[in-house]
């Protein structure tokens, strides 16, 4: 079956507009479970209640309000949180080409791909070309689900342009807010030269293929026990302590 | 300090440093508050059994799968190890991850109080910070296993957490790259990268929309009308002829009639 494309519009540079169509890269194979009552199996359902009635609420009484002081809210219709969207909202406007290798894996948030759009060959195939010949990434803006996200277009294996949307600077955490502790002794160079080494020992290459989700069978496994009535407890796992004397006896021991 | 959001041991061998996740990202976005139209009450948000009809605290909450329903203990009896503890299998060269890998970046923080943890912290963080490697390992987060890669980054270690290989889709039937591209027009398009280049600065990119956000709410406060701004229609037209595109744009750049954002 052909993907369904979630969006239609342009990537602009200059005066070149690339039309294409965007589509989803991912998708979550994780087990979902539903919510019931232990008590009688029973759904649970989220319901919207006011609490000074105590009532239900339906869907057409609720209205969108920014809380601006104690208990005080700015009411905003859906049209007017769309009106911050920005103005050309079916382009992906780029504005610089950045190396590729330099933009820290931390920024990226979820990915796309990019597809071509009606009448877009010619100029797809060219701007993924071109930022494959010269190894940068097109940072861009993207108006998406009335959201403006900045997005880095990068030319990915598979002859398809991808797009990451991008976490900004401000939203990453510094080191600095952390707060680590320094021990009293630094690692000694035996230490990291052994450290090092097993670095090495345990070196591999990047193989996606080989890391299946074992979870989501335990989890199965557990559910298939219990449909049978058996009883199921989970074992206590204790966490361990690095003893500071230990560190080089358990490096020598790992190798 | 950010909240943890797992704690748990991080092993290296048969080095175990107690370690808890936070996370390397913070939500700046604007929050909304669903209110009760008539009077701005905010809206809760009740569980209730929808046999009864009464709410249900957390406790009394079971999940089922397939109409079998475990606790959340009897979830954790899944795979225990994997959920106390993040074991690196191997290291791999942090470029070999396609940024299609990655989804949420946390940092690892030691746990323990002893010398002896912060020191195997360090170690790690400054053998890491050595190599251009990143360690491979798997855990347990919220009835969910990730895939996760380790790294150091500023003398902390940070933990991203990976897609499994079957969630990324595949790009069999998206129309992608076709055919073939002159030299001319290639060589037209990266002059006009080469001029369009910056060095990436994520400094240089603000959240333009929280921005425009909360000046709809201060207009809105004061009691302003909120006009939607209209659609750009003609920007949006596939160009008859890229050539000529990108002719025009290189010498309108050249004569600053156009500037780099």
């Amino acid at each position: 079956m052909a993907p369904r494309s979630i969006w239609n519009g342009t990537i602009v540079f200059g005066l070149v507009t690339v039309p294409v169509k965007v589509y989803s890269a991912t998708e979550s194979k994780s087990i979902h479970f539903h919510e019931v009552h232990l008590k009688d199996g029973a759904r649970i359902e989220h319901r919207k209640v006011c609490p000074k009635d105590d009532k239900e609420v339906s869907s057409d009484e609720i209205v969108k309000g920014y809380e601006v002081s104690e208990g005080k809210f700015v009411e905003l219709t859906k049209e007017e949180v769309a009106a911050a969207a920005g103005e050309r909202s079916k382009l992906i406007d780029v504005e610089h080409f950045v190396p590729g290798e330099d933009i820290d894996p931390a920024y990226y948030d979820k990915t796309y791909y990019l597809g071509t759009g009606d009448g877009g060959v010619d100029a797809y195939r060219l701007l993924y070309r071109a930022l494959e010949k010269s190894g940068r990434v097109a940072i861009a803006r993207w108006v998406f689900h009335d959201r403006e996200r900045l997005v880095a277009v990068r030319p990915l294996d598979d002859k398809i342009l991808g797009l990451h949307v991008m976490n900004f600077h401000d939203e990453l955490v510094s080191v600095d807010d952390l707060d680590l502790p320094s021990p009293q002794r630094k690692p000694s160079d035996r230490e990291i030269e052994m450290a090092g080494k097993l670095v090495k020992s345990l070196a591999a290459k990047f193989n996606p293929a080989s890391y299946e989700d074992t979870y989501r069978e335990a989890v199965l496994a557990v559910v298939k026990r219990k449909a049978k009535g058996e009883e199921i407890v989970a074992e206590p796992e204790e966490t361990r302590q690095q003893d500071a004397d230990d560190l080089m006896a358990a490096l020598e021991a790992s190798l | 300090m950010p909240r943890s959001l797992w704690t748990g041991s991080l092993n290296f061998g048969l080095v175990n440093v107690p370690v808890r996740v936070t996370s390397a990202v913070r939500d700046l976005d604007l929050h909304f508050r669903q209110l009760h139209a008539k009077d701005h009450t905010p809206v809760e948000t009740r569980r209730v059994c929808s046999e009864e009809g009464v709410e249900v605290p957390y406790e009394e909450i079971g999940n089922e799968y397939e109409g079998v329903v475990l606790t959340d203990e009897e979830l954790g009896a899944a795979d225990p190890k994997k959920t106390r503890t993040i074991e690196i299998e191997s290291f791999v060269k942090l470029g070999e991850v396609d940024p299609i890998y990655f989804d949420h970046p946390y940092f690892l923080i030691p746990a323990g109080e002893t010398d002896g943890t912060i020191r195997a912290y360090r170690l790690l963080t400054e053998v890491m910070s050595r190599t251009d490697r990143a360690a491979l390992g798997r855990f347990v987060m919220r009835t969910k296993e990730y895939l996760v890669a380790i790294r150091a980054r500023d003398g902390a270690l940070t933990l991203s957490t990976l897609r499994f290989h079957d969630e990324v889709r595949p790009t069999k039937g998206i129309s992608g790259v076709k055919g073939r591209t002159s030299k001319k027009e290639l060589d037209g398009a990266l002059k006009l990268i080469e001029a369009l280049s910056a060095d990436w600065d994520p400094t240089a990119y603000e959240d333009r929309y929280r921005k425009r956000l909360q000046a709809v709410i201060r207009k809105k406060r004061k009691g302003g009308e909120i006009k939607a701004p209209k659609q750009d229609k003609k920007a949006a037209e596939p160009v008859p002829d890229l050539m000529a595109a990108l002719e025009e744009t290189l010498e309108k750049l050249k004569n600053g009639e156009l500037q780099p954002a």
